[in-house]
């Protein structure tokens, strides 16, 4: 309580200051912890990037960049990778940055309660060489190793060992979970969870600021016609996401600018590959109509995604061919094409499979989770109910949603899936490998996927050093999932924030939101 | 006396407890807080050990008596989204939702008991049906599109006032309030009366049939025929006679007010315990639901305890009659 | 809730006179009062216009194959700019003409509403009735059970029911589900004012005379409570329920802004609201106002009726 008082009188006396570049934000979402090593979610990580760094760090282009480390060149010949790590680096409470943060670091975000382990699944050992040299070394070849850790952020082991926060406690929360220490460009001056988070500029960063922000103050706002409402009366300087449906009404509006991309994620149809009878129909509940790869080349070219994309998300999205987009690293763009929109041909193939009546399912949709989500889904229901599949559509909050999923209670679903490593592998991994529990693969394959093929290609693209041999893999293993229509790829989210009109800003396509790159005029 | 209170008393506990029992079988309908705790890449083993550490997995009379374990001695848990103690989280959000409860209220009762006694004494009047009428649209229309609404009129179209939060609030010895500071007391305006309205609308209608039936009474055509004023008659008289039953349902409906707040909350992002709920059903966050349900039940049970126990020592023939006010 | 001139029953008199005055009475004051008149029209045309929906509306927007995506946001009487379609009172996102998917909202939102009132009304009356004649633990056990239903909002109790009904119902029932549990979680959270109100008069009536007469002449306890108490408690209890129906409208739209409403693709009014306000700000205002105008005029109508109704079946208040 004292703390708070402390914090709050910290406000107030900010607030009287009155700088001219403050900057207010809104998300839907507050960063539910301030520790970067205790739960890996994009609300979490996105916020703590501005306070936080890692040993590299992703550009506007989302290219990795040296950030705690200047250099880094692989070992041997594949053994791992060595960073050279960047001197004169200072936490924001004035301790100096070194290896031993590092290899602290590295303990504290593998450790079995953190949740942002499985990225040193490769790792094998972490060596000090000297106060500024690192290795790391992974146990397999790994050329993307550097990719992968740009969200792996260095705290201060002093800093740690003196507040109790060795260890990430999700559970019962320690020091880490209300306060900060990184040597990001921006402090965390005032906590209040769930109602405002304040940074203010680090005076002592090794980077040179290109910002004029002078004080920043984060708020969630859920309601998404609530946070257009701040927008428009000037409550906040931005705000993200704006609905898809005010985007347009935004943009013509003087006072405010809406920025626009596509984000890494692609949204899809998932099917029951493994079910043996479908769950939620009349006429065929003893067979499982998605076992007939014709009936699932019927769905894709079912489903009108030009259609989707003109009226529910405005012209904001891009129709997609796989589960990557062309953003990502190795996007197989020779396969960009995706299926035609032909409900004849959907009807054929339906026949030719044995289904001419068409048959009745179950579609599974989360309300709350991808833009628009209900929307699509009930387009997608009409779409399916013209070649004769008869979907009932139940959609739902999230977290009724993936229990759902886990429990094989659908026919079919919606699923959007954002590669955590901008890598074309990473949907492979978790989406078309066969499930398999003590590998750690096929994690968020509900409907349990399988192809000999794809499980064998996994592995050597994940070792493969050369860039070309590496994307013929990938274009293989991306034909086998558009031949099997593993899943029915739809289009890529755009990502759609609005600012007020003297707010410059970068938005990066991981939706993550960069307080350093912020100029108010 | 005594007996009757403690046989209330008793009774009431029991209500807590049902009322815990019930909040926690319920608890796993509302879905699974393990998604929403860990990330992308938790594997199925992640998820089962997280459940078992968390207790999840055992039976929910188990984890029903754990929470009374706790709660009995002060101790409600820790939130599974914020990572800090339940009742810190609770303490922190208490005094919004209390203002705003506080000021909706008197809101509600001031025109409420204002524009009743007035439709009450010009029962036939124009304007005192044109009140009556109106006076419904704001119970025709659900709360949150009032809300939208306002938002839509006051603080985007005239931008007169803030379009959500609290605004600067000042800390009074743990007690963090809006009252104090100019945007503090604007942010107050709209969410209030969105939450207020619909009470007003009641009290205001209570306000007048109780006035009728008064304005009825032997005693006060009595008072006209002496020849008091009107006036004196409609005020000293009649008023005093029908704020009884009027302050006992006032009463019974503050809880309400706080209760229902969890919509004006969402509506207008305002940070109290309802908001606080509302994100505790999004992410499954059992310690602080059943935290806020038991705070409620307490709250609801103790105002109809000390209601009836008001209605046994001004009455004891009327045992716990107290419906009939309500 | 309820009014307190709600819990002053009418006087025992025998009950043929009574009913012959009522009605002569009721229809004097009716005849008498515009407002009256002119929402029971409202109420009937509503009615009727739900209940020929389907003669009525152009289209039926609960067929998804019907539907083309592309007339998608089509302003009312204008036609749309890839098809050329004209619809009434335009379209929303999914290309429904709003006018049908009114007549057919209204439809499920006087159905619910409708029939959470009386299920509502059937369960407080019984136990309200109970609680007052039989007392003792009857009554202690009622009147807390009213308690902790009390405790509970409305709104956690449809998502508990909601929760509840989702596990045990078979899956092929699913989708007509949320009709029935908006039903149930809406009635549940009713009941209590009418069981409080009619406990009540019940406590006020036994002691009458003419309930002790019954007694002494041997009549049983459930034919008293039938045929005696119940007529007595039955006015205020119509009140209630009128005034109930427009809640249980507007509790359902609220129920529905919170996720836990009819589904979207056979929406009630309340979902109509619900999807047409995420529009407010980009300018298809028609998907929000016309149900929103709708909403108003039945609940308005509803309530004004209601209030028409406790005033002229309390003649005192004349």
């Amino acid at each position: 309580m004292l703390r708070s008082v402390r914090i709050a009188a910290a406000a107030l006396a900010l607030a009287s200051v009155a700088n001219a570049e403050e900057f207010t934000w809104a998300e839907t979402t507050d960063p539910q912890t301030m520790d970067p090593h205790a739960v890996n979610s994009a609300p979490v990580l996105g916020f703590l990037n501005n306070v936080y760094e890692g040993l590299v760090r992703r550009g506007k282009d989302m290219s990795i960049e040296p950030a705690l480390a200047t250099a880094w060149e692989p070992i041997g010949a594949g053994e791992g990778w060595r960073f050279t790590l960047r001197e004169g680096v200072t936490f924001h409470d004035g301790s100096t940055f070194d290896a031993q943060d590092v290899l602290f670091s590295y303990e504290r975000a593998s450790d079995e309660g953190s949740d942002t382990r499985s990225w040193f699944a490769p790792v094998s050992e972490v060596r000090v060489v000297d106060d500024y040299t690192v290795d790391i070394l992974t146990s397999a070849p790994n050329p993307i190793f550097p990719d992968s850790i740009a969200n792996w952020m260095i705290l201060d082991s002093g800093w740690a060992e003196a507040n109790n926060a060795v260890r990430p406690d999700k559970d019962n929360g320690n020091y880490a979970t209300l306060n900060t220490n990184g040597t990001g460009a921006f402090k965390v001056v005032a906590r209040e969870p769930g109602l405002r988070t304040v940074l203010e500029p680090f005076d002592g960063w090794w980077d040179e600021a290109t910002h004029n922000v002078t004080r920043a103050e984060l708020t969630p706002i859920q309601n998404p016609a609530t946070a257009v409402a701040a927008l428009l009366s000037g409550d906040v300087d931005f705000i993200n996401p704006v609905p898809i449906q005010d985007t347009a009404r935004l943009a013509s509006n003087a006072k405010v600018k809406v920025i626009q991309g596509i984000e890494a994620r692609v949204i899809m149809l998932g099917f029951p590959h493994e079910a043996e009878a479908l769950k939620y129909s009349g006429e065929t509940s003893d067979a499982n109509p998605f076992a007939d790869v014709r009936v699932r080349q019927a769905v894709a070219h079912a489903v009108n995604v030009p259609a989707i994309l003109q009226t529910i998300m405005r012209g904001n999205a891009e129709e997609v061919s796989q589960l990557v987009s062309p953003a990502m690293r190795g996007y197989s763009a020779s396969m960009a094409e995706r299926p035609a929109y032909d409900p004849e041909k959907a009807r054929a193939l339906l026949a030719e499979a044995g289904y001419a009546d068409g048959f009745s399912l179950g579609l599974k949709c989360p309300n709350d989770r991808y833009l628009n989500d209900e929307a699509v889904c009930q387009a997608v229901t009409g779409m399916l109910a013209q070649v004769g599949i008869k979907a009932t559509l139940d959609a739902m909050p999230v977290q009724n949603y993936w229990p759902e999923l886990r429990a094989d209670n659908y026919d079919m679903y919606l699923l959007g899936w954002s590669p955590g490593t901008f890598d074309a592998e990473h949907p492979i991994r978790f989406l078309a490998s066969t499930p398999n529990e003590e590998k750690k693969l096929g994690s968020w394959n509900f409907g349990g996927f399988s192809n000999a093929r794809i499980d064998e290609l996994l592995p050597m693209i994940q070792s493969e050093i050369d860039d070309s041999k590496r994307q013929a893999m990938l274009d293989e293993s991306t034909k086998i999932l558009q031949d099997e229509v593993a899943y029915v790829p739809l289009y890529v989210q755009p990502l759609v924030w609005g600012t007020q009109a003297n707010i410059d800003l970068t938005q990066r396509p991981d939706n993550f939101f960069i307080l350093r790159w912020v100029t108010v005029n | 006396m005594l007996a009757y209170v403690i046989q209330r008393v008793f009774q009431s506990a029991i209500v807590l407890l049902v009322v815990g029992l019930v909040a926690f079988s319920m608890f796993r309908f509302v879905g699974d807080p393990v998604d929403n705790m860990l990330g992308q890449e938790r594997t199925q083993a992640d998820i089962e050990r997280l459940r078992s550490q968390l207790g999840l997995d055992q039976p929910f009379a188990v984890q029903y008596f754990k929470f009374l374990q706790g709660a009995a001695q002060g101790n409600f848990g820790v939130s599974y989204r914020q990572g800090r103690p339940v009742s810190d989280i609770l303490i922190e959000r208490a005094p919004a939702t209390l203002e705003l409860a506080a000021v909706s209220g008197f809101l509600a009762i001031s025109i409420g008991i204002a524009l009743g006694v007035f439709t009450a004494i010009r029962r036939n009047g124009f304007a005192a049906n044109a009140i009556m009428s109106v006076s419904l649209i704001g119970v025709s229309l659900p709360t949150f599109l009032i809300g939208i609404l306002l938002i839509y009129l006051f603080s985007v179209e005239l931008g007169w006032l803030p379009s959500f939060g609290r605004g600067d609030t000042v800390m009074l010895g743990g007690w963090s309030t809006g009252f104090l500071t100019e945007s503090g007391l604007k942010a107050l305006i709209l969410p209030s009366i969105t939450l207020g309205l619909y009470q007003m609308t009641l009290i205001m209608r209570l306000v007048r049939s109780e006035m009728l039936e008064v304005l009825r009474q032997d005693y006060i055509r009595f008072a006209r025929a002496r020849g008091l004023r009107e006036r004196a008659v409609n005020f000293r008289h009649a008023l005093k006679n029908t704020l009884v039953p009027v302050i006992t349902v006032t009463g019974l409906q503050l809880g309400s007010i706080i209760a229902f707040a969890i919509i004006t909350e969402t509506v207008f992002q305002w940070p109290g315990v309802g908001l606080l709920f509302i994100n505790a059903i999004q992410f499954v966050d059992i310690p602080v639901m059943a935290a806020y349900l038991m705070l409620i039940s307490v709250m609801f049970v103790g105002i109809n305890l000390i209601v009836d126990l008001l209605y046994f020592a001004i009455d004891p023939r009327l045992r716990v009659d107290r419906t009939a006010a309500h | 809730m309820a009014d307190t001139s709600l819990n002053t029953p009418a006087k025992p008199q025998e009950r043929s006179r009574l009913r012959v005055a009522l009605e002569s009475d009721f229809a004097y004051q009716f005849k008498k009062s515009p407002v009256a008149i002119v929402s029971a029209l409202v109420v009937f045309f509503m009615v009727f216009c739900a209940v020929f929906a389907p003669l009525i509306a152009p289209y039926n927007p609960f067929d998804p194959g019907s539907l083309n995506l592309m007339n998608g946001f089509s302003r009312p009487m204008e036609p749309n700019a890839f098809t050329g379609d004209v619809f009434w009172l335009g379209t929303d996102d999914q290309g429904r003409d709003v006018f049908s998917t009114i007549l057919y909202g209204m439809r499920i939102s006087l159905f619910v509403g409708a029939a959470a009132v009386l299920f509502a009304m059937v369960l407080g009356v019984t136990l309200g009735l109970l609680a007052g004649y039989l007392g003792g633990w009857t009554e202690t056990i009622i009147m807390r059970v009213a308690d902790v239903q009390l405790t509970f909002p409305a709104i956690l109790v449809a998502m508990l029911i909601f929760g509840v009904a989702k596990g045990i119902t078979p899956v092929e029932y699913r989708d007509q589900m949320a009709i029935w549990v908006l039903i149930i979680a809406i009635g549940l959270s009713d009941w209590v004012q009418f069981a409080r109100v009619v406990r009540g008069a019940t406590l006020v009536e036994k002691n009458k005379e003419y309930v002790q007469a019954a007694r002494l002449i041997g009549r049983g306890s459930g034919a008293i409570m039938l045929r005696h108490i119940l007529p007595n408690v039955l006015s205020p209890v119509l009140v209630i329920a009128t005034i109930s129906l427009a809640l249980a409208i507007i509790a359902e739209a609220t129920l529905s802004f919170l996720g836990v409403g009819a589904p979207p693709t056979q929406p009630s009014l309340g979902t109509l609201i619900r999807i047409g306000q995420g529009f407010l700000f980009s300018g298809e205002w028609w998907i929000l106002l016309f149900p929103a105008v709708t909403l108003l005029a039945l609940a308005l109508s509803v309530n004004l009726l209601g209030d028409w109704l406790r005033d002229a079946l309390n003649p005192r208040l004349r």
